[in-house]
């Protein structure tokens, strides 16, 4: 079974695999027995990994895993491939994804408005600056989750358009 | 502790960390306490530990928390006698101040007219100036707008231009080339009008490699003042502090005594009543001057109360009681050393930007010499409502090798999960050979940017995607169920 991990900025497909032993992490051309032991406390874990026993917390978020290890906090992305291909097909021009967090001044648009490429769609502060988000092309609005005045986070989806139908 | 007050209830006009942190103390002298909530806020920690929770309206949440009326009129609905404005918000805001007393409740802070006098940066440092205080060489635009070209260059260079109705850093310019300075003059105005209304300025000599160090004071408004000995707060970013310790590394006995001494003078000469701290930067050479006097609880507090072992909120609001001050300057004696780390939801990889998410694990660290104060729970969420700080650590060790150690160990130790958190960057500070050596000034972080980025051992990977993948248990359940004769065929093709 696969995930596409991302570890500070790196993409890295990784493969997990089960023996009558226990599980192997294949990566990188190479195979990692490893495995997990629950601890005292709440996300409390000890990882065994070559031959070493290595005590943390761990939290799944969404699309990413938390990790506190060594001292130190960490985020891993964590993307499921057969998910991914759904989803982003054409993304580049159907979705509009937040450079950084920030809060919604204000909507312009609302799901099943037909829209013109370059036409404003939403309003966004962040770090103090405003920026207008406009039409990457005609289409109409799917859909525009989040409300004037909501916070949003990095890389959230602020608005998307219905997939663009092909012309044959 | 067994004073009695005639302070009852207490509204505490704030939240985050300060809330909670003055909810304690109130509770621990026998005042009945309410804080504040804003329907868009999650819970916090002052709303666990509070005898009632009120809940204000506005646009925003911001917005609720600065809205004088509204704030006015519950502390009388729910019989308040007394309003902590913790800091930020409306903690030095004189018209606050006004219409509390209008209504008859106790502000616990200075008059309004000393906050008048000590939030308009001119008229203070003119005062500071006059009672023959040492203020950095200026020109103040507004003595004679004609001639003050004339005057900003006879200040010298390198000189600082600000905007007299500035703070925070904003309009800032500093100019080193004489032939530049028209020019920057009409940038600052521009901007001095962009973000604050007012186009005024004035200049002073800028302090290459300065020193923040800010002491604090306590007086009751009867004339009778002591000080708290310094802080020094050169660690910042974007002129904000990070991390704020005491005793300053950088200073002798006698300069110590001396800085000390001159800030008590200058809240004895404003008859200051209540917790306040005065700024100085210090040059290189140790000379210092006046930056200006904050008429508040600072945020960087706890590390006084460390070393002193005094409770600034507990002496706040036996003076906003009427009591006098009843300390003499020799009761209060620095004991080790103590600092402070602010944690903040932001990425110190990314220029500093703001992170949101959810906490999905909250772990704080505990120990000797650990002081955690907190704004967060388990569960919370962060947004862009407020600002960054999440939590304080604060340390205390018998000198000040201990206490960084303890600082490192208290930042390596708190889990924050779920939002990204300054807490590596602030234990790469902490580890920094400058900083340990105590050779720091306020450049210090943008000097020593590329060495604090956070470097990783590469072995750690393969830790973290074990962990990734072992920890999901969708995918643990779907390799589980694979039957075992196409897992044998699996490390067979192996």
């Amino acid at each position: 079974m696969r995930r596409i991990l991302e570890i500070d900025g790196e993409e890295i497909p990784v493969w997990l695999a089960a023996t009558g032993r226990g599980h192997v992490l294949h990566m990188k051309g190479r195979e990692i027995p490893c495995a997990l032991e629950a601890a005292a406390g709440k996300g409390a874990w000890t990882l065994l990994l070559d031959g070493a026993r290595i005590p943390m917390r761990i939290a799944v978020g969404e699309g990413a895993t938390f990790i506190h290890v060594n001292g130190r906090a960490h985020a891993i992305g964590r993307t499921d491939p057969a998910e991914r291909l759904g989803n982003t097909a054409g993304a580049s021009q159907d979705r509009m994804i937040a450079p950084m967090p920030g809060v919604v001044v204000s909507v312009l648009a609302a799901a099943g408005d037909a829209v013109t490429e370059g036409q404003a769609l939403l309003v966004i502060e962040s770090m103090k600056l405003e920026t207008t988000i406009t039409a990457p092309r005609d289409g109409i609005v799917a859909e525009v989750p989040f409300a004037t005045g909501a916070s949003f986070g990095g890389k959230e989806v602020l608005l998307r358009l219905e997939p663009q139908e092909e012309t044959v | 502790m067994t004073a009695r007050m005639s302070i009852r209830k207490l509204l505490v006009a704030n939240r985050g960390e300060i809330a909670a942190r003055v909810v304690r103390t109130a509770r621990a002298i026998g005042i009945r306490t309410a804080v504040l909530r804003h329907p868009a806020e999650v819970d916090a920690p002052a709303h666990r530990i509070a005898d009632e929770v009120v809940t204000i309206e506005g646009a925003t949440p911001v917005a609720a928390y600065l809205d004088i009326a509204q704030i006015t009129a519950l502390a009388g609905r729910i019989g308040a006698d007394a309003v902590h404005p913790g800091y930020g918000f409306l903690a030095e805001n004189a018209g606050f101040v006004r219409a509390l007393d209008a209504a008859g409740i106790v502000f616990v802070g200075p008059t309004g007219d000393v906050i008048d006098l000590m939030g308009d940066k001119v008229r203070a440092r003119r005062f500071v100036e006059e009672r023959g205080f040492s203020v950095a060489p200026s020109a103040i635009e507004d003595d004679n707008p004609e001639d003050f070209v004339q005057r900003a260059r006879a200040v010298g260079y390198p000189l600082l231009i600000k905007p007299s109705a500035g703070g925070g850093g904003k309009g800032m310019r500093i100019v080193r080339d004489a032939a530049r300075l028209e020019a920057e003059i009409e940038t600052a105005r521009r901007e001095g009008e962009r973000y604050f209304g007012d186009g005024r300025l004035f200049v002073e000599r800028y302090i290459e490699n300065p020193r923040h160090v800010e002491v604090q004071v306590l007086g009751d408004g009867r004339g009778n003042v002591v000080h708290f000995w310094e802080r020094e707060c050169s660690i910042q970013r974007r002129f904000q502090k990070i991390i704020e310790e005491t005793p300053s590394p950088a200073l002798t006995p006698g300069q110590r005594r001396e800085i000390c001494d001159a800030a008590a003078g200058i809240a004895r000469a404003v008859n200051y009543r209540g917790a306040g701290t005065v700024e100085f930067i210090r040059a290189p050479d140790g000379a210092f001057h006046f930056l200006e006097m904050n008429t508040r609880l600072q945020v960087e507090h706890p590390v006084t109360e460390m070393v002193t072992g005094f409770d600034l909120v507990g002496e706040q609001l036996r003076i906003a009681a009427g009591q006098p001050l009843g300390l003499r300057q020799e009761d209060i004696a620095q004991t080790g050393h103590s600092i402070e780390l602010r944690v903040c939801a932001e990425d110190a990889d990314a220029d500093f930007r703001p992170a949101i998410g959810d906490i999905l694990l909250l772990d704080e660290p505990a120990g000797p010499g650990v002081r955690v104060d907190s704004g967060i729970l388990d569960g919370g969420r962060v947004t862009t409502d407020f600002d960054p700080l999440l939590a304080k650590l604060i340390v205390h060790g018998r000198d000040r090798d201990e206490a960084i150690a303890r600082a490192r160990r208290a930042a390596q130790d708190c889990v924050i999960l779920g939002v990204t958190t300054n807490l590596a960057y602030l234990d790469a500070i902490l580890a920094h050979p400058r900083f340990r050596s105590g050779d720091v000034s306020t450049g210090f972080l943008a000097e020593e940017a590329e060495a604090l980025q956070q470097g990783r051992d590469p072995a750690i990977t393969d830790i973290l995607a074990a962990a990734t993948v072992l920890s999901d248990a969708r995918l643990v359940k779907a390799v589980d169920s694979v039957p075992e004769i196409y897992r044998m065929m699996g490390s067979w093709r192996n």
